[in-house]
């Protein structure tokens, strides 16, 4: 049995400075003392057999595998986008292809078109192409930085963790739109190329990853292995890579599946607001914006699919997740 | 016992019946009249939306400065002296004054304001030349002002006579556009209520005085802003007891709010998506000119755009009609592109000398080749190396101009022209790039208070000494275009007090500007006015004041309005 | 205790006062407060002179010690922009935003906990999956495209099938302009607080099944139904109380957070609350609102953080001690 313990807390707080996904990151972050207890000392072959247990347990959970696939297919479909649609994204506007502006879905256009007659179903499969491109890299860019910020801390600890906690403290203070808004300015300025969203966006992300190898990393110092570890003369960085990290494996991947998920709706919403991806580019979230106005009229389609298209993937993200969660730690009460 | 319980569960289903009906149909409703008859109804109150909130009440300060402030609440409270007529678009005398101003040209500039004795603020005292004298002082000595052109060319405003205000200017420095003074956005205000106190800080949160047919009930930020008539307006008296304004900034917002009754009339900027508001039962729309408009500006100083060549042969690639059908069409089908620097609503000043700039791509194929030119295998034009590779910057989360961009893009594509789009946040575009000219095309709107041709294109934009120049960078000639000869008739128009000259030199104007092409006019940019018929009467939009210009002749159609 | 607090609140005063020599500096370097003037005016002296008067010639840490020494003799200003004083603006937005969370919470509140109860009491049931699944798909949705289509359901699609005079909920504003009552005001607060309830039901019903799932399990618990206490009275005696410890503090964390986080809400319902004062302040880059909204809502986020580790410490006995 877990008693939530303040660090938990403290790390829910961190976590709250994201959004309400307080309850999720939670969830994950409560494992760090329980997969802690269960630390074994990582050796070659001990290690195999703990990966294949990890597999094994998460092929159990059906939806979990089937978001796996679903998710797989989206990264397809965005890949492809190309040669899965006969139409431009961009296409020349002849008068034909503005006479097709404004109908809805039909078998020509299966979601319909917009007001200068450019495919629906198209523009969200390249839209796909920037939002998981951005959620992906949010994640990674995120938990590289926030695991070695970390780790550091959570190993050195002193001045180091200090410093972590206080800059926390700093950001959390300041709401989580605010932060984005604010910086998103800068890169409505410049244009609002992808790169420089990861980067606004990962500024947020990186913290709850960051507490959450802490908190393993505090709880494991004190562990006799570490001790012997140090005692037969192992470095530091031996210590850290070798002995510690791969005990945070488990938390860091399920937080980093859910950043996947926040980092798109983020990603959206600050396009939505006019502060993120910049058109010509297109991604779901400024399309959503581009078409707010369509409420309650005919042309209400171009509403529901690039949203939908945000819920499926953001879903099947969670879904994985959780089916991680359950692979890393099968005590989880669920 | 019986009986009472079908009686009673009978008239439960009655009452039933009833609820559903009055949900349904609602009051008044469908078709009333076909031809509904002019009697001006007494009383009701109206519920409008308003687009943006004002900052600030005070008019004649920085804050001041806002369209919808004037819709709202300046034209209602503050006298003018000039208003537009919206059939010819000319500036005409208000009720303020017995009669137009007279004006002498020599020695000096001089208007002569005879005031109507009927004239009167809302506390009883009359308007007097004390208030005009009053208003010009605040304007040049404050800080705060938000725009003193006009104003500073005045020497003295003479009030000995309270009904005569004669305004004398100085000497060499006439001003073409006098009509806009004491009028415009501002107006003016009063001496004795004002005298002595801080202007702006008396004026910003909204004031109960006024000098026009409605005065201010209360302005709940972030909310509504309330109209009631002024008791003491000596001109036609307003119909409806209230009119409110409710603020909905966000324009997906207002359409809902429109589409589901909550309010009567909105006057949006145009979008797409209204074309299903024109669409409902018992709405008229409104869909005239205003002088404002929109145009492609060339920085003349940076290649390629610094050939005249090139910038014909992109106003020949250009297929504008095309835009202006697709952008606004479905709202205003009789749309066209302007032809000059002002809109058709601008009857008396009107130029078509840009109507020779349609889609031809052989002549830009000669024209181009004509500078030098050659189409490189990739079919965009090159010479000496350098490709036509061009850039146009506008202003992010405009959805019309990021439309207007990518159909440039297209059309640009095919004369062989290569088109990127770049915008930046509009304090950048207008605090930086444009100003230091660091872009090279960029896709803005022209929003003159009146149809005066100072206000027209205009030394503002093309004269050469307002080059924006190192260290203030103040100046609004962007497209950086230095003609001595344009220079001349420029100056000549705005300061030009013979109409019959005036208009000559103006044509003089137009046909070079037509020629050199430092900006491309592209669209007249309209407010449409929406409103529900079966509820509201007497409106009629103006092309400067909107459709709240009327707003005392409105009246309700219905009890509920 | 008291020094727990006091230490707290000493400590957050640095964090505050660097977070806003942040926000200074990086608004006014991506934003120019006088922007609007520009587009606009054809009076070239006009941009030099109000640039003068509101001090925006001066270096830029000058301008933030002018405006530091102004708020703590709490002197909140005048916008650069509106000229209105931010003091009284920012009093109505908070006023309003309020709103919206009491109502937010309340509903939140409630829901959440019967669904956390209910799931974990009947775990592994259809209405359990049932309501997982909903969670999940809660915390996946962009909340601004939820408002759009509750727009699009709640307030259009009755309106137009059932041919109503006026729409069952409306989606614009707190009051109908003619009509200030009860009913008109509930009917202008259902959709945004739906909107907002859904994201908080989704995170705090996960967060109570999964505790009530913790304590079910524990030791007492398993004592006492061995003892013969009733399901019930194990249940909501016994389990839910100390289940809610958990879950009233990350709730009380979240509403502190909800003092800055309506933005989206408040904009697409055009609800006049802080959210939407924000945004606003932001595109026009005026920070004389911007700080002192930071000071405002970064003070009930440090509180309401400060407040849930009090009431842990309260509520949960073992913690106290720590």
């Amino acid at each position: 049995m877990v008693i939530p313990g303040r660090d938990d807390l403290s790390s829910a707080r961190a976590a709250g400075a994201a959004g309400t996904s307080a309850a999720l990151t939670e969830l994950a972050t409560e494992q760090a003392p329980a997969e802690a207890t269960q630390a074994v000392p990582v050796g070659e072959t001990v290690a195999r057999s703990q990966w294949t247990l990890i597999r094994r347990r998460f092929l159990r959970h059906r939806l979990a595998v089937v978001a796996l696939a679903v998710l797989f297919l989206l990264y397809l479909s965005a890949v492809f986008a190309k040669e899965l649609s006969p139409f431009d994204l961009n296409p020349k506007l002849t008068a034909s292809v503005l006479a097709e502006a404004r109908h809805g879905p039909s078998f020509k256009h299966l979601l319909g078109t917009d007001e200068l007659g450019r495919d629906q179903l198209t523009r969200i499969l390249y839209a796909g192409r920037i939002s998981l491109f951005v959620g992906l890299s949010v994640a990674l860019v995120s938990t590289l930085f926030g695991t070695l910020v970390g780790a550091l801390a959570g190993y050195f600890g002193g001045w180091l963790d200090n410093l972590l906690m206080r800059i926390t403290d700093l950001v959390l203070v300041i709401p989580a739109l605010a932060i984005l808004l604010i910086a998103g300015q800068k890169v409505k300025t410049s244009g609002g190329s992808s790169p420089e969203i990861v980067l606004v966006l990962a500024v947020l992300f990186w913290m709850p990853i960051a507490r959450v190898v802490r908190g393993v990393f505090y709880s494991l110092k004190e562990k006799e292995f570490i001790e012997a570890a140090r005692a037969t003369g192992a470095s530091n960085r031996r210590i850290i890579f070798r002995h510690m990290l791969p005990n945070t494996i488990g938390p860091i991947m399920v937080n980093a599946t859910l950043v996947v998920g926040l980092a798109i709706i983020t990603e959206s919403t600050l396009s939505f607001l006019g502060f993120g991806i910049q058109p010509p580019a297109v991604s779901w979230g400024n399309m959503l914006a581009q078409s707010e106005g369509s409420v309650g009229t005919p042309m209400a389609y171009l509403i529901y699919f690039p949203g939908l298209a945000i819920l499926l993937t953001v879903l099947a993200v969670n879904y994985l997740g959780d089916g991680l969660r359950d692979a890393f730690d099968p005590q989880s009460t669920h | 016992m019986r009986h009472v319980r079908h009686r009673s569960s009978l008239l439960v289903v009655v009452l039933a019946l009833a609820l559903i009906a009055a949900a349904c149909g609602g009051g008044g409703g469908k078709k009333n009249n076909a031809a509904p008859t002019e009697n001006a109804r007494k009383g009701g109150t109206v519920t409008l939306s308003a687009e943006q909130e004002l900052d600030c009440a005070a008019f004649l300060a920085t804050c001041g400065n806002s369209l919808w402030g004037t819709f709202a609440l300046g034209q209602h409270v503050l006298p003018l002296t000039y208003n537009i007529d919206p059939t010819t678009g000319k500036q005409v005398a208000t009720n303020l004054l017995a009669g137009p101003a007279t004006l002498e040209t020599s020695p000096v500039q001089k208007i002569t304001y005879k005031i109507n004795p009927a004239a009167k603020w809302s506390d009883g005292q009359p308007i007097t030349s004390t208030d005009f004298k009053f208003t010009w002082q605040t304007i040049v000595n404050r800080d705060d002002s938000y725009d003193k052109t006009g104003y500073k060319n005045i020497d003295s405003v003479d009030d000995s006579v309270p009904s005569t205000a004669v305004v004398t200017f100085k000497q060499g420095q006439p001003f073409g556009d006098w009509r806009s003074l004491f009028a415009g956005f501002f107006g003016l205000v009063p001496s004795h209520i004002l005298q002595g106190k801080d202007v702006t800080a008396e004026m910003t949160n909204g004031f109960t005085w006024s000098g026009g047919p409605w005065k201010l009930d209360h302005w709940t930020k972030g909310q509504e802003l309330v109209l009631v008539p002024n008791e003491n307006y000596w001109g036609q008296k307003p119909n409806m007891d209230k009119v409110v304004f409710k603020f909905i900034t966000d324009t997906a917002a207002e359409s809902q709010a429109f589409k589901t009754g909550q309010v009567a009339l909105m006057q949006p900027q145009p979008q797409l998506e209204q074309t299903q508001i024109k669409a409902l039962p018992n709405v008229t729309t409104i869909a005239n000119d205003r002088f404002d408009y929109e145009a492609i500006w060339f920085n003349t100083d940076k290649p390629p755009v610094n050939s005249k060549a090139v910038r014909q042969a992109l106003a020949y690639a250009t297929d504008r009609q095309a835009i202006v059908t697709q952008l606004f069409g479905p709202l205003k089908p009789d749309i066209r592109p302007i032809q000059s620097f002002t809109t058709a609503a601008n009857k008396a000043y009107y130029q078509q000398d840009f109507a020779r700039y349609t889609r031809d791509l052989a002549k830009v194929d000669s024209t181009m080749k004509g500078d030098g030119w050659a189409k490189g295998p990739d079919g965009i034009w090159a010479k000496g190396g350098q490709k036509a590779n061009l850039v146009i910057s506008s202003t992010t989360g405009n959805k019309r101009r990021e439309l207007t961009e990518q159909i440039l893009q297209s059309q640009w594509k095919e004369a062989g022209f290569n088109l990127t789009v770049d915008n930046k946040k509009s304090g950048v575009l207008f605090g930086e790039l444009l100003p230091a000219g660091s872009y090279q095309i960029s896709l803005y709107a022209q929003t003159p208070s009146d149809g005066d041709p100072t206000n027209a294109g205009g030394c503002s934009n093309f004269c050469s000494e307002n080059i924006p120049k190192q260290p203030a960078l103040s100046g609004n000639n962007y497209t950086r275009i230095s003609d001595p000869a344009l220079d001349t008739v420029l100056r000549n128009v705005d300061n030009e007090l013979d109409e019959a000259k005036r208009l000559s030199e103006f044509k003089k104007e137009s046909a070079m500007l037509a020629d050199d092409v430092p900006a491309l006019p592209l669209d007249p940019l309209f407010q449409p006015v929406y409103y529900y018929n079966n509820r509201l009467g007497g409106v009629v939009d103006n092309p400067v004041y909107g459709s709240f210009s009327t707003l005392a002749k409105w009246f309700c159609k219905s009890p509920s309005c | 205790m008291l020094t727990f607090v006091a230490r707290r609140i000493v400590f957050s005063i640095p964090v505050l006062l660097i977070a806003s020599v942040l926000v200074f500096f990086f608004v006014r370097e991506t934003t120019d407060p006088l922007a609007r003037l520009r587009a606009g005016t054809k009076d070239p002296t006009t941009l030099v002179r109000e640039k003068h008067r509101l001090g925006l010639d001066k270096p830029l840490p000058t301008q933030y010690t002018h405006w530091l020494k102004d708020f703590v003799q709490l002197k909140w200003g005048t916008s650069f922009v509106t000229n209105r004083s931010v003091a009284a603006d920012m009093k109505s937005r908070f006023w309003n935003t309020v709103q919206l969370i009491f109502w937010g919470i309340l509903l939140s509140g409630i829901t959440a906990i019967a669904i956390g109860v209910y799931s974990a009491a009947r775990q592994y049931s259809a209405l359990d999956y049932t309501f997982t699944g909903l969670s999940f798909v809660g915390l996946s949705m962009p909340p601004f495209w939820f408002a759009l289509m509750a727009i699009q359901f709640l307030v259009f699609a009755p309106k137009n099938w059932l041919h109503l005079q006026n729409p069952i909920f409306y989606s614009v504003g707190i009051h109908s302009a003619a009509n200030a009552g009860a009913v008109d005001y509930a009917r202008h607060l259902a959709l945004p607080v739906l909107v907002l309830s859904v994201q908080l039901i989704a995170g705090w019903s996960r967060y109570q099944r999964a505790s009530m799932l913790d304590v079910m399990s524990a030791d007492y618990i398993r004592t006492a139904r061995a003892k013969g206490v009733s399901r019930r009275a194990v249940l909501f005696k016994h389990a839910l109380r100390n289940a809610l410890i958990p879950l009233v503090t990350v709730m009380a964390i979240d509403i502190g957070a909800l003092f800055g986080g309506l933005i989206i809400t408040e904009t697409i319902f055009a609800w006049p609350g802080m959210g939407q004062f924000f945004v606003t302040a932001i595109t026009n880059g005026d920070t004389n609102v911007i700080l002192p909204w930071l000071m405002v809502v970064a003070t009930f986020i440090i509180g309401f953080n400060l407040f849930a580790d009090v009431l842990y410490g309260a509520l949960d006995p073992r913690i106290r001690m720590a």
